[in-house]
């Protein structure tokens, strides 16, 4: 298992890590969260299921005021859909494809894998909101019509997002070379 | 003077703004070519159209922001206030911008990122493409808003003389700070026919949006008397609106359906092949700043005659325009000119005088020179801007000051939550061409 330490850059709220593992290229963005941030986020859902089961439990019978308050409960649950990120990972497999990684603080791992025919080009966009612009990473898939998000629970900053993007480009277009070369048997050698 | 060889980077504010089409979005759209061949930097923001939303990138490398704020009324944003102060926050300090350049009185996106971009201590300027009125209820609560955003304005530019009294009369601004830039025409496209049309038949060309505004119950009544007088002449008219009605009665009125030829509404692309078929243009507008529908006939080589409203007589030669007052029989005495000046146009001539009389990289090169004025007004902070406002009136001047105290305070809070250092600056995108690395590396593995 030899792993190579490739580069580490640090931004604000985010970490970019770049590291390969047995002939897997790594690049990780940590989102940096505050443990303070994590567990309140855990008393918030305490509160709201306390919130939810209390005028279940007190026998009162289904009065306005309770159901006004399971109402507002479900509307914070909505909210507090806040599942806090750990880090973002683009796990790059030659000749398989591209794996996108999301680690949650609870520890769930969010996986999704891009075989290496899907992806047409990895494209860095402006997205522009009512509010503000950002960049962000996609991938151009074959045959759909959405893009890809690489990163989507985090908005890391482009100087961030430019290396994992060469890295993209490049893994692709070796690809493509090994392919052409292997469709083309018959044409002459170059010396 | 060489000192002020330095480029701009400009940001174009309106709500109009391609795909529409029409007078200011094509001077905006010109104007930004041309700025672009002299090497500033431009970017133009204006609000989505349906599903075109986001960045785009248009002929030259011209980057448009289309912000997803959905149009209210008449193409215009809803005005909120303080709501649109983020993006242009965030736009104006991603692409480093200079100098804020809005248009059109009527948007109020402009007026916002106006407000907004003098607030965080950027230079703004400002284009007036039209006249308003004074008395009625619209134009005095327009007239109040431009007071508004006049009453701080480092530049102001109009594009006539007539546009420019009317600029200065409604909001009160110095004279000193306008200046008159004309509107040009792109006279490469708008080229005379090869081969002079016979004067046998004689054809008018009419091509205006069929509204109250452009005259169109002055072509009701014009129509028929010259068709009347003169027998050898045919109408083509072009555009579509509220009046096309009025028009298609007075046709069948007068039984004039092999004499005048109703179009409907003309792609802009086709305004030239519909111009080149006639000999003369009719103009009935009731006011106009400028027209270019007229410069663009006079570069087609047609001899024009239009009502003498607003800006008009500043825009042609004697020789090129028959003017008249805007009623019927002194348009049909004008019509009866204008066919008789007809056998001594040379529409290959006229086309060649309009080339040297207007291009848009001389309009461009006039609001360089505004820029570098504006450029060179001091820099104020909050407090000795406030006294501006208060000239604007007894109530509305607290009211502008009030407007402009919550606005610092939403920037104050907007730098607090999204510091600049954290919004990151765009890489300047040239003309597009092959930059992947990757593939020039793929380029030389193959050539090996």
């Amino acid at each position: 298992m030899e792993q190579e330490r490739k580069g580490v850059v640090s931004s604000g709220m985010y970490t970019y890590n770049h590291h390969s593992d047995s002939g897997f290229d790594i690049h990780e963005i940590f989102v940096k969260t505050s443990r303070s941030r994590v567990l309140l986020s855990y008393i918030g859902v305490v509160f709201l299921l306390a919130n939810v089961c209390q005028p279940l439990l007190s026998k009162e019978g289904l009065s306005s005021s309770s159901v006004w308050s399971i109402t507002f409960g479900i509307l914070v649950a909505k909210c507090l859909q806040y599942k806090p990120v750990k880090k973002e990972s683009v796990v790059i497999m030659p000749t398989f494809g591209v794996q996108l990684e999301i680690h949650f603080w609870s520890g769930k791992v969010h996986r999704r894998f891009v075989p290496i025919g899907k992806i047409l080009k990895p494209l860095l966009n402006e997205c522009v909101t009512p509010v503000t612009c950002y960049w962000s990473l996609a991938l151009l898939l074959r045959d759909e019509e959405e893009l890809m998000l690489v990163f989507q629970k985090s908005h890391p900053p482009v100087k961030m997002l430019v290396p994992v993007w060469k890295a993209l480009c490049k893994f692709l277009n070796s690809e493509y070379l090994a392919n052409s070369s292997v469709s083309k048997p018959e044409c002459p050698e170059h010396d | 003077m060489d000192g002020q060889e330095r480029k701009h980077r400009i940001l174009m504010v309106s709500d109009f703004f391609f795909p529409n089409f029409g007078g200011v979005e094509s001077h905006i759209y010109y104007l930004s070519q041309c700025l672009l061949k002299l090497g500033h930097k431009v970017v133009v923001m204006t609000h989505a159209y349906g599903k075109r939303s986001g960045v785009r990138y248009v002929t030259g490398g011209l980057k448009v922001y289309y912000v997803p704020w959905k149009p209210f009324l008449m193409q215009n944003t809803l005005p909120t206030l303080f709501l649109t102060f983020p993006i242009v926050r965030a736009i104006l300090i991603r692409e480093k911008i200079s100098v804020v350049h809005g248009h059109q009185a009527f948007s109020t996106l402009c007026h916002e990122a106006l407000m907004h971009a003098r607030t965080m201590g950027y230079k703004v300027v400002f284009t007036d493409h039209s006249l308003y009125g004074f008395a009625d209820a619209g134009s005095i609560h327009m007239n109040k808003v431009l007071q508004f955003t006049l009453a701080d304005i480092d530049q102001a530019i109009c594009v006539s003389h007539t546009s420019k009294e009317n600029t200065v009369l409604r909001s009160g601004i110095s004279p000193q700070k306008v200046f008159m830039v004309p509107n040009a025409v792109d006279t490469a496209m708008f080229t005379p026919s090869p081969e002079r049309l016979s004067c046998d038949e004689i054809v008018i060309v009419v091509i205006s949006r069929l509204v109250y505004r452009k005259g169109a119950d002055l072509l009701v009544e014009v129509i028929p008397e010259v068709c009347r007088l003169f027998p050898k002449v045919r109408f083509i008219v072009g555009g579509d609106g509220p009046k096309r009605v009025r028009l298609e009665e007075m046709r069948e009125k007068f039984s004039l359906q092999d004499r005048v030829e109703m179009l409907g509404a003309v792609p802009h692309a086709q305004v030239r092949s519909v111009l080149i078929s006639g000999h003369i243009f009719l103009n009935s507008s009731l006011t106009e700043a400028f027209c270019i529908a007229i410069l663009e006939a006079a570069s087609c080589g047609l001899l024009t005659v239009s009502t003498r409203v607003g800006g008009v007589p500043e825009v042609l030669p004697d020789d090129m325009i028959v003017l008249a007052q805007p009623a019927p029989e002194d348009m049909v005495q004008a019509v009866k000119k204008a066919i008789d000046m007809l056998p001594g146009i040379d529409p290959q001539l006229m086309h060649l005088r309009m080339k040297k009389l207007y291009s848009w990289d001389d309009v461009a090169k006039r609001t360089e020179i505004v820029y570098d004025r504006a450029m060179q007004s001091p820099k104020t902070d909050l407090l000795e801007r406030l006294p501006r406002y208060l000239t604007c009136g007894a109530w509305a001047g607290k009211l502008f000051c009030l407007v402009m105290i919550i606005n610092y305070l939403l920037w104050c809070l907007l730098e607090y939550l999204q510091p600049t250092e954290g919004i990151e600056e765009v890489p300047d995108i040239g003309p597009i061409h092959a930059h992947l690395e990757s593939v020039d590396d793929l380029c030389e593995t193959q050539g090996n």
